[in-house]
């Protein structure tokens, strides 16, 4: 029970972070001509290639939509309501492929990096790391 | 007997359905708050970012000691206009593709009253084809065909930015424009087309151009991290102010 209690908390702190993260990309793409980049410095290749957007839309609000999911779900499974684990275990897979296509974008198509998609990929990894931890597919509470 | 039990079985329900939606108020509680607190997060962030410029700040009118940008270049809308906005610009950089296409529609809104002027800045060092680019665009240019090739190679970045021989993607962007190919070819390895653009990189490094896009509007610079409207609205202030 404490297990589950302290990852619902990790899961819940990872997605705010990543919210943030796709937050902040989703509300400057399409609106500024520079998003500030301070590592990587291939967020204007990275951002600006048209792998960005899917009709128009950044795809950065689709990570927006995804960590408010699991930030959710890690609040209840905290609360003792682990049930939603088994659902964002499926989207945390799906997320986990989506962002190896997204490296893969990345390393081999446009040949740049940027911050906020490394740091999405690397919170990605260690959700779906958190929910295998938790195992959600056997009985839970 | 029967009756009772059955009350007794719904009252028990009841019971516990009112404590589990007691007990499901807290975390929702606290996932609306907690997501509430990360999108805060983000829009201050976002607007601490546009406040964050470290490019230097504008020049005044009266502060004359400053340079400003010569209206030497290629040049769009009205040649008398007293407003002049002067870009320097890389064709491999992505963000300068989405202000080409903000000053494209400014200037057709206000044609009468802009005139701008585009500056090659190619940033070679993390841009492997941005120099070749400004070549091909300005040898579009020696057959009257600069801003179409610009439009063209903005458009395609993508296709071109990272390949070892962009001059073949190059050739059909000039094909696509019915150009004299031979004149084409030969004006893209022209040392004449270079030596013009690295006068625009100096003219840009005099003025502590440090990334592209970079804007001065009559002389001053405009913070680039400004969104779409904010810079629309500062250069149609200056139009107003002008008449």
């Amino acid at each position: 029970m404490r297990k589950l209690s302290i990852l619902g908390w990790i899961l819940a702190f990872l997605a705010f972070v990543g919210m943030v993260d796709s937050a902040f990309v989703a509300i400057n793409s399409g609106q500024h001509f520079i998003i500030p980049c301070r590592i990587a410095k291939g967020c204007d290749e990275v951002l600006n290639s048209p792998y960005a957007r899917i009709g128009g839309v950044s795809i950065a609000w689709g990570g927006v939509f995804f960590y408010l999911c699991i930030s959710t779900s890690g609040i209840f499974a905290a609360f003792e309501f682990p049930g939603a684990l088994r659902f964002t275990l499926l989207i945390s897979l799906a997320a986990f492929a989506f962002t190896l296509y997204l490296l893969y974008l990345q390393v081999f198509v446009i040949h740049a990096f940027c911050d906020y998609c490394l740091l999405s990929a690397t919170l990605v990894t260690l959700i779906l790391i958190c929910h295998l931890a938790v195992r959600p597919w056997r009985p839970l509470l | 007997m029967n009756t009772g039990s059955n009350s007794n079985r719904n009252g028990a329900r009841k019971a516990r359905r009112t404590s589990l939606s007691r007990s499901l108020v807290k975390p929702l509680a606290v996932s609306i708050m907690w997501v509430s607190v990360a999108l805060g997060t983000a829009l201050f962030l976002v607007h601490y970012s546009q406040g964050d410029d470290s490019s230097p700040k504008p020049t005044t009118a009266a502060d004359t000691t400053k340079p400003s940008p010569t209206a030497k270049g290629w040049v769009r809308g009205n040649p008398a206009a007293k407003t002049v906005l002067v870009e320097f610009a890389d064709f491999q950089c992505g963000s300068c593709g989405l202000a080409s296409k903000t000053v494209g529609n400014l200037l057709k809104k206000h044609e009468n009253d802009l005139l701008v002027v585009f500056k090659h800045f190619p940033l070679e060092v993390v841009h492997r084809n941005a120099l070749i680019a400004s070549q091909a665009a300005e040898a579009a240019g020696r057959q009257f065909k600069f801003w179409e090739m610009s439009e063209l190679l903005f458009k395609h970045q993508v296709e071109w930015m990272n390949v070892p021989d962009a001059q073949t993607f190059f050739l059909n962007y000039a094909a696509e424009l019915q150009l004299d190919l031979v004149r084409f070819q030969r004006d893209l390895w022209d040392s004449e087309l270079r030596d013009k653009i690295y006068r625009d990189v100096l003219e840009g490094q005099l003025l502590q151009v440090n990334q592209t896009p970079t804007f001065f509007l009559n002389g001053t610079r405009i913070p680039t991290t400004k969104n779409e409207s904010e810079f629309e609205q500062v250069i149609v202030e200056a139009i107003k102010k002008a008449k």
